[in-house]
């Protein structure tokens, strides 16, 4: 009953703004209070701090249900949660009582900022860094592509607190309250696809944070990150299946209507096949998608390989089907009348963030042939 | 063998609803293929009007004066005397209108009697089964016949079911007293509130224009109501437009509105779909002017006209201000 | 204010999958099952009043066993509890079973206002709601566009259309209000409700719990039977006028005069 209110939700509320918000590249403020007004950003959090602690197949669902309509939107439950990873991952009592009744409410909204100019892939060569001095860190640099960074309220970022330790062991993760003295939003990006999320640039030029918003001990860092990845890749898939089931249903939707040559142009045999591949390969994510989370929420030792893998294949499919989408709509599919062209530039990033598929494939061998170097 | 009877509802103005004009028309041809008595009953403050209205289509009217039906709900009271009546003397067909008012009166009477009820009839018949009544189900998708399992029953009736025709000769009104104990508690009457463009009785008009979401606001429906004014007809609205708050839900048409089944039904800027088409597929003529040649009510629209509504209605106007004058 | 809200699960009337089955009956298993529209706008009347005054809402349906799943949705909306009334012996009953049913159940259950849709979208009749009114002697206030209870002196006023606008009815409480769409949208359930929905009671009773049996109610001794069900006639080929709107409008008048409509 959870998905079809959310999916009755997503049809009637947000689908109907899917278009304007990509046209204007506006963050839908309205739909995230919507999505905060119906409980849905409070789907991550603990019940005890006013959320419905629901697990992480429920909140796949959400996210998939909405970015069905909307990619943009679909994001702003998948960003609430990855930002709130680290403090669920190892945040203290005090930490959660402090943040999370305000996130879960969505009256605050949280980002995740790692990725840097010079740190995409190799997250663990950030430069940003965080000083203690006295009770506080001061932080410096800046962090690139974080998503939704200018809407946010609460910045979850990762810093270096010890540049001659190990790799994974110079980083550490601090929550930033914004505004903030020393923080700016240097720059919004123009993008491709999901132009409703501001993705943008943020500077730290000096931000004193008090210790007490330090997350998991001083060199932690890498690793929350690490595990928040496992929990969140899982929340991108969710939008790649949905941006490909929307596809999907647009495309069908055309082909039973469109006719040419005297019949229909689903009934012919090369369209009926790409529609056909269209949903095996959406319903093998998703069935992959949804293993996945239950594979992960119950703790298995291999979560990473089921995170990235979920992902890998999420992302490829949300690209190849849109795509087709594209093609099966002909030069109806070019045009902004249909919203196929908009599923197509939205589904690229799924590829991208979070770990590219690359990445994702790296993780996966590395499990594949056992630990290497 | 037990009577029909034809429960008068009032008009606005306190004379016969012209439903029950029509009922009592079709209770002519059931009493003539029955061989049953037939019966029209008023209950009013004053019924004399009315009674005397319903006589012209009926051999026989009984008149109940009821003074509380001045400052009160009328169905209740009015149920009241007809159960007392039925008591008396047992009908085994009691008609009535399928509106507001005939629905609140068919369901005390089946509360008092325990006469079970068949409801929005589109045609009735007498068979060896007694009253036999066919309606429609399912949003129009079935038409289904169907009979009292006692022979005897309450009929709720869809308005434009037959045409009204006088009798041949008027009936006699007979007043009489029910003798009712009125033990349901009557309920005040504090106001009647009038609000503009509710004139013409949607249920009872013979052409009706209707205006959708295609309208785009409450300046629009001026121009549908000039078109309704040049053919005499009322306003309608489907539902989009009612929830834009173009036009009051009173004129809402559809499922969750008003059932008619004019002459004519001009449907302008309206998709036609499900929820809508079920309050009117039964028209007589349905001509619809969209810009959309695939919207679903080209599949069931006798006369479809591809435009833009805006351009076509005042040329429709003009056209038929130039027949007039 | 404790505010009971008569609820039927019909056959979803958005599916168009209706099928009859061998008895002419509708065969439920075709159709998914929702809450009735019109009840659903009595429910958020009912949460509205109970917001404003305080109280809580009580469901009372008279269904199938497998209610419970539609009856979710309305407690999601935020209804307290529900109470179901179901029996094999019930299945296949009139109007005249259901109002007395409902009306043994409502006797079991206090409350200041019943509330109910005008009809369902199955039945289409209107009449069990002023039914029920009368077997339990409560004033029936019908039509409602408009419901303002006034708490303290125990009366409720409803605005009631009427052909020229509305008619302001006044009683006293408990009263029957019959609810149309105009009363405003039902809300979402939010997944608040929900989550909360699935510990929310549902009582279940019986025709014996109710003192009531086969022999007077049900299926057994209903009033009415179907006879035959067909499709009904279908309309003629459309004819499509595509020329500029001054010759559009000419064809279509002289179209409308040729059948004497105008």
């Amino acid at each position: 009953m959870l998905r079809d209110a959310v999916r009755v939700l997503a049809d009637e509320r947000i689908a109907p703004r899917a278009a304007e918000v990509d046209r204007t590249s506006e963050f839908p403020q309205d739909i995230r209070a919507l999505l905060a007004s119906h409980d849905i950003l409070g789907l991550p959090f603990p019940e005890a701090y006013g959320g419905l602690g629901v697990d992480l197949l429920t909140i796949c669902l959400a996210i998939e249900q909405i970015s069905r309509a909307c990619a943009t939107s679909g994001l702003i439950l998948a960003v609430q949660a990855l930002g709130s990873l680290p403090l669920m991952l190892a945040g203290t009592d005090e930490q959660r009582a402090q943040w999370f009744p305000s996130l879960a409410s969505g009256e605050r909204l949280i980002a995740f900022a790692l990725t840097e100019a010079e740190a995409g892939s190799d997250a663990s060569a950030i430069r940003t860094s965080a000083v203690r001095d006295g009770d506080d860190y001061v932080l410096s640099g800046a962090k690139r592509f974080i998503s939704q960074g200018s809407v946010a309220d609460l910045i979850t970022v990762f810093a270096v607190t010890d540049p001659a330790a190990s790799r994974s062991k110079r980083l550490s993760c601090f929550i930033v309250e914004v505004p903030a003295d020393g923080f700016s939003v240097a720059r919004v990006e123009h993008k491709m696809g999901i132009r409703g999320s501001p993705t943008a640039e943020l500077v730290f030029d000096g931000v004193r944070v008090p210790a007490g918003n330090r997350v998991g001990a001083e060199g932690d860092g890498f690793d929350l990150a690490m595990r928040t990845f496992d929990r969140s890749r899982p929340g991108i898939a969710a939008q790649a299946v949905g941006i490909a089931q929307g596809a999907l249903e647009v495309a069908t939707a055309y082909a039973r209507e469109r006719k040419q040559f005297g019949q229909r142009i689903g009934d012919f045999q090369m369209i009926g096949a790409m529609l056909a591949d269209m949903d095996a390969a959406t319903e093998a994510a998703r069935q992959l998608l949804y293993k996945a989370c239950t594979e992960i929420e119950a703790g298995a030792p291999d979560a990473s390989r089921w995170s990235a893998m979920c992902k890998l294949v999420a992302g490829d499919t949300a690209m190849r089907v849109t795509t087709d989408a594209v093609q099966v709509l002909g030069g109806y599919g070019y045009i902004d009348e249909f919203p196929v062209e908009r599923m197509m530039r939205d589904a690229k990033i799924t590829q991208l963030y979070e770990g590219t598929q690359q990445i994702q494939r790296l993780i996966i061998a590395r499990d594949l042939l056992g630990k290497g170097s | 063998m037990g009577a029909i009877w034809v429960i008068a509802e009032p008009n606005p103005t306190g004379g016969l609803a012209t439903i029950s004009a029509e009922i009592a028309t079709l209770g002519r041809s059931l009493a003539e293929t029955s061989g049953r008595e037939l019966v029209g009953i008023v209950v009013a403050v004053d019924p004399a009007g009315a009674a005397t209205e319903l006589a012209t289509y009926l051999p026989s009217v009984r008149s109940v004066t009821e003074p509380a039906a001045q400052g009160h709900a009328w169905a209740t009271l009015a149920a009241q005397h007809v159960a007392v009546l039925a008591q008396a003397d047992p009908p085994d067909l009691i008609l009535i209108g399928a509106g507001f008012d005939g629905r609140d009166v068919a369901g005390v009477v089946s509360a008092l009697t325990g006469l079970g009820v068949l409801a929005n009839a589109v045609s009735l018949s007498w068979t060896e089964d007694g009253p036999t009544v066919e309606m429609s189900i399912f949003g129009g998708k079935f038409v289904t016949t169907c009979v009292f399992t006692g022979g005897r029953g309450i009929v709720t009736v869809r308005p434009k079911a037959v045409e009204a025709e006088p009798a041949p000769t008027a009936g006699a009104v007979t007043a009489v007293a029910s003798g009712a104990a009125l033990d349901l508690p009557a309920v005040p009457v504090v106001d009647r509130v009038s609000e503009a463009g509710a004139a013409v009785s949607i249920e009872e008009a013979r052409i009706i224009v209707a205006g959708g979401r295609g309208v785009g606001g409450p300046e629009g429906f001026g121009l549908v109501g000039e078109l309704a004014a040049a053919l005499g007809g009322a306003v309608g609205a489907s539902r989009a437009a009612v929830d834009s708050g173009w036009i009051p839900y009173a004129q809402q048409i559809g499922q969750t509105g008003k059932i008619v089944k004019p002459q004519l039904y001009l449907a302008l800027g309206i998709s036609g779909a499900i929820q809508h088409k079920v309050g009117m597929q039964t028209a007589g003529t349905i001509v619809a002017v969209n810009r959309d040649p695939d919207a679903p009510i080209a599949e069931f629209a006798d006369v479809l006209i591809i435009g833009d509504l805006f351009e076509v209605g005042p040329a429709l106007l003009g056209e038929l201000r130039a027949r007039a004058g | 204010m404790r505010i009971v809200v008569l609820m039927k699960p019909v056959p979803d009337p958005a599916s168009g999958g209706e099928r009859l089955a061998p008895d002419s009956r509708l065969d439920r298993a075709s159709v998914p099952a929702v809450v009735n529209g019109n009840d659903e706008y009595a429910l958020e009347a009912a949460l509205k009043l109970v917001e404003a005054h305080g109280g809580e809402v009580v469901l009372l349906s008279m269904a199938p066993a497998n209610a419970p799943e539609t009856m979710r949705k309305a407690l999601a909306m935020g209804a307290a509890t529900g109470v179901l009334v179901t029996d094999t012996a019930l299945e296949g009953s009139c109007a005249v079973s259901t109002a007395k049913v409902l009306a043994a159940a409502l006797k079991t259950l206090e409350c200041d206002l019943v509330l109910a849709g005008v009809d369902t979208s199955d039945g289409v009749a209107g009449v069990v709601g002023p039914a029920v009114a009368a077997l339990m002697g409560l004033p029936l206030l019908s039509y409602a566009t408009n419901i303002e209870p006034d708490p303290s002196a125990g009366t409720v006023r409803v605005r009631r259309i009427s052909p020229t606008g509305y008619d302001l009815l006044e009683a006293p409480m408990p009263a029957l209000i019959t609810c149309t769409q105009a009363l405003g949208e039902p809300r979402y359930p939010s997944l608040k409700g929900i989550m909360g929905a699935r510990n929310k009671e549902i009582v279940t009773r019986s025709l014996v719990d109710l003192g009531l049996d086969g022999a007077t109610v049900g299926g057994a001794v209903t009033t009415t039977s179907i006879l035959a069900t067909t499709a009904p006639a279908v309309r003629g080929a459309t004819r499509v006028i595509r020329e500029a709107p001054a010759e559009a409008a000419r064809q279509v008048v002289a179209y409308l005069a040729e059948r004497k409509i105008i």
